[in-house]
């Protein structure tokens, strides 16, 4: 159970858990904390809003950091839920409205640039430098601090969610000798846990055959369209797959690699659960929590989740009763590359009327001290993305396998594929969402990519293939835009 | 007799009475209206800074634009599919509960019950109903059927259109009932028992006698869910969200995704101006053709 301390006593405990040096980061971290708490006095009394995804994700701030930042300092927070889909939208109106509705927002990282460009996010620079939060910011982990932070070389969000896709897989099923036979018997291989998608295939094909007896699946993913999106996008580029060509800006995504994608993808659904194409985030956790599926791949809560870890809260009574507790292993997403998928950064509107206010409020959010109380309360989703949050003494006694768990997350994030993040990104994101619903309805592969390819060379081109370019060559440039093969 | 009052009053008066009125209606209705044709005819988009007079280029890109005229396409199935099936389904029902019957109040406020609900809520029960993996409509299927059911209504392209067209008679034929049944209770009773007499049959006593009667309000009735399907927006969104890929996406839902999750506001405003003008000329010459203008 997650307890609410007070600033310095998580400094301390979080502290004494580790090294010296473990130590001195932890009270450097408080120090941050402090900072924005102590300059934050001065606007006691004053309310600032912040724009959170709708569901679990707000409970932080209204039931943990809200309450505690208004202890703290005097200051209210005002909490606007938007839903995930609607939240660009938001804000984007509420700027070209310019009617500064909101403080502080949290932002999707790919949709950065163009919000920038727009003009819709503070430069958070003079704000980090004013406040001393440079240091603090270097201890993000790589992944995310080098690609989801700047935009044009500047700052404009704090990496908050270490959002990331895990394959979650059965351990006693993967280690039951009779299934290990059986699967020798019919594959003439050793049953393993999959490293690349044709791997994937032949194990979760042939654990159908060995399980369904049991009611049990190889595996069994989230197909619904925004979900899939994501997962397409992850395994193209682990089967070597390039967006665009980097000369013409022509779309690629209808390559062999893109068309044998999504023939595999579809393929699979025949040994997975019948319906699951319409699977979204929750029938997927359902199915997995309650051992029907042996594998399958999901964001980091699925792994506490299936732990068991907090379902008892009451914010979480509607998750499945574990019955796998204990039984899950974490891997590598088949290619090694999980994708980042989505996530989370915090940034200031600039048409707020409170920027110093809502800055220090992100800061203190933010901070190494109260991240790693935050990214350990079980109903808000908000995933580790700090080194010290991989090696928490603290996160580490959360739950028996919570050390494969956080080590999973943690070489995740040093191998993870970043979203695509261009100009006008959504728009290329949504041709995908309808490409994916396509390929459920039965339409051929070939056709599907190919249609969609030219909606991607139509957007291009309506934008501008050269502003197009440049930004794309900015983003294949980060480290995790494709795997180093 | 006496006297009228000295004093006359203002013949304007009248007229500022009823100014602060027309301002409101004038300030929320033909202020949006001018506003938008100026904005279609400009290049806002949200994401871009060149808000420059784009003269007819939005307009001319309607001609090209594929997925707008498959989803007026849409549209128009949608119409012409659960429309006629709405109308005939609320004329049985109004036949059945014209006569009076034991707890008849009781059945029609029952009956009218899915028109009060939401459409949005409508769509999203549905779509709960409709789920393969906890709905329970695969489930008593699967009853019948003697093994499990797996048809997925909201992705399957032979299913996803008799799912949504299904849902929408569900919620919207009560209200053609309810319109109907007004209409055939106010008919002369004693103009369809001498036809009787005479020995009309029941399909000539209704060509000539009851159709003729009712027609003005059920003609009212056509043309108000007309309306509302050419609109129709919830329950498919809630449904499909016009998936599979735009198979089941409205002109309603492109327009939306268009200026609201595309952020392209002048072209959206250009497709808002092509609505207008279709639907002005089909109701104009609904009007006429159905004789309401009389």
């Amino acid at each position: 159970m997650v307890t609410r301390r007070d600033v310095g006593k998580i400094g301390l405990s979080a502290g004494l858990a580790g090294s010296t040096s473990f130590a001195a980061r932890q009270a450097a971290a408080a120090d941050a904390a402090q900072t924005a708490v102590d300059a934050a006095k001065k606007y006691s009394g004053q309310t600032i809003s912040i724009v959170w995804e709708a569901g679990l994700q707000a409970l932080d701030p209204l039931h943990f950091s809200g309450p505690k930042w208004k202890e703290l300092t005097g200051m209210d927070v005002k909490v606007i839920e938007v839903a995930t889909a609607d939240m660009f939208t938001k804000i984007m109106q509420d700027y070209k409205s310019g009617a500064g509705a909101y403080d502080a927002l949290n932002v999707i990282p790919s949709w950065m640039p163009d919000l920038v460009n727009a003009g819709a996010l503070e430069d958070l620079d003079p704000y980090v430098d004013k406040y001393g939060y440079r240091d603090e910011l270097q201890k993000i982990a790589p992944t995310f601090r080098d690609n989801q932070m700047m935009v044009n070389g500047k700052i404009y969000g704090f990496p908050d969610d270490g959002d990331i896709f895990v394959l979650y897989f059965r351990k006693d099923i993967f280690a039951d000798p009779a299934v290990q036979a059986a699967f020798k018997a019919k594959t003439g291989k050793d049953l393993a846990v999959p490293k690349t998608w044709a791997e994937f295939d032949v194990t979760g094909a042939a654990l159908t055959d060995i399980l369904k007896d049991k009611g049990q699946y190889g595996a069994g993913f989230f197909r619904q369209p925004p979900y899939a999106m994501f997962m397409f996008q992850e395994r193209f580029r682990n089967e070597g797959g390039k967006f665009f060509d980097a000369d013409t800006m022509k779309a690629t995504i209808n390559s062999d690699i893109g068309v044998k994608v999504l023939t595999d993808t579809r393929a699979e659904n025949a040994w997975m659960p019948p319906g699951v194409e319409q699977w979204g985030f929750v029938e997927n956790l359902a199915a997995f929590l309650q051992g029907q599926t042996a594998m399958t791949i999901s964001w980091p809560p699925y792994g506490r989740w299936a732990a068991g870890y907090g379902t008892d809260q009451e914010a979480l009574n509607w998750v499945p009763k574990t019955q796998i507790a204990g039984k899950v292993g974490y891997a590598m997403t088949p290619g090694g590359h999980p994708e980042l998928a989505a996530g989370f950064c915090l940034s200031i509107s600039s048409t707020s009327k409170n920027k110093d206010a809502a800055y220090l409020f992100i800061q203190w959010l933010n901070s190494e001290a109260i991240s790693m109380e935050r990214v350990q309360l079980p109903y808000t989703l908000r995933d580790p993305f700090r080194d010290s949050q991989y090696v928490s003494a603290e996160y580490l006694s959360r739950w028996p396998d919570a050390k494969d768990y956080l080590a999973t997350l943690q070489e995740g994030a040093q191998n993870g594929l970043l979203d695509l993040s261009i100009l006008q990104t959504d728009k290329y994101e949504e041709v995908l969402r309808q490409m994916i619903s396509k390929l459920w309805a039965g339409d051929d592969p070939k056709a599907i990519a190919d249609a969609a390819a030219a909606d991607w060379d139509a957007i291009t081109e309506k934008i501008g293939v050269d502003k197009q370019k440049a930004a794309y060559a900015n983003w294949a440039s980060k480290s995790g835009a494709y795997p180093k093969m | 007799m006496p006297a009228i009052t000295a004093h006359q009053p203002d013949r304007n008066f009248r007229y500022w009475i009823i100014a602060p009125a027309i301002f409101l209606l004038l300030a929320v209705g033909l202020f949006p209206l001018i506003y938008s044709l100026i904005v279609s005819f400009m290049r806002i988009d949200m994401m871009d800074t060149d808000t420059s007079f784009a003269g007819l280029y939005n307009y001319k890109q309607l001609f090209k634009d594929a997925r707008l005229w498959q989803s007026l396409l849409h549209t128009l199935i949608i119409t012409a599919v659960a429309l006629p099936l709405e109308l005939i389904f609320g004329l049985a029902m109004a036949y059945l509960f014209l006569e009076k019957m034991p707890g008849r109040q009781i059945f029609v406020s029952l009956l009218v019950l899915p028109t009060i609900i939401s459409p949005i809520v409508a769509g999203a029960t549905w779509r709960l109903l409709l789920d393969n993996q906890y709905g329970p409509i695969n489930q008593m299927l699967g009853w019948f059927a003697g093994h499990r059911v797996n048809l997925l209504w909201t992705i399957n392209p032979y299913l996803v259109y008799p799912a949504i067209i299904f849902c929408e008679i569900w919620q919207w034929t009560p209200f053609m009932f309810l319109i109907l049944l007004a209409a055939l209770s106010n008919v002369d009773k004693s103009q369809t028992e001498a036809a009787e007499i005479d020995g009309a049959s029941f399909i000539r006593s209704f060509r000539y006698i009851v159709l003729p009667a009712i027609w003005p309000v059920m003609a009212i009735a056509i043309l108000i869910r007309g309306l509302d399907l050419f609109r129709i927006f919830d329950i498919i969104w809630a449904l499909t969200m016009g998936g599979p890929g735009t198979m089941t996406e409205t002109i309603s839902i492109y327009t939306y995704n268009e200026g609201f999750k595309q952020f392209e506001t002048s072209y959206t405003a250009a497709i808002a101006f092509l609505v207008i003008a279709i639907l002005t000329v089909t109701v104009t010459w609904a009007i006429r053709r159905m004789g309401l203008a009389k």
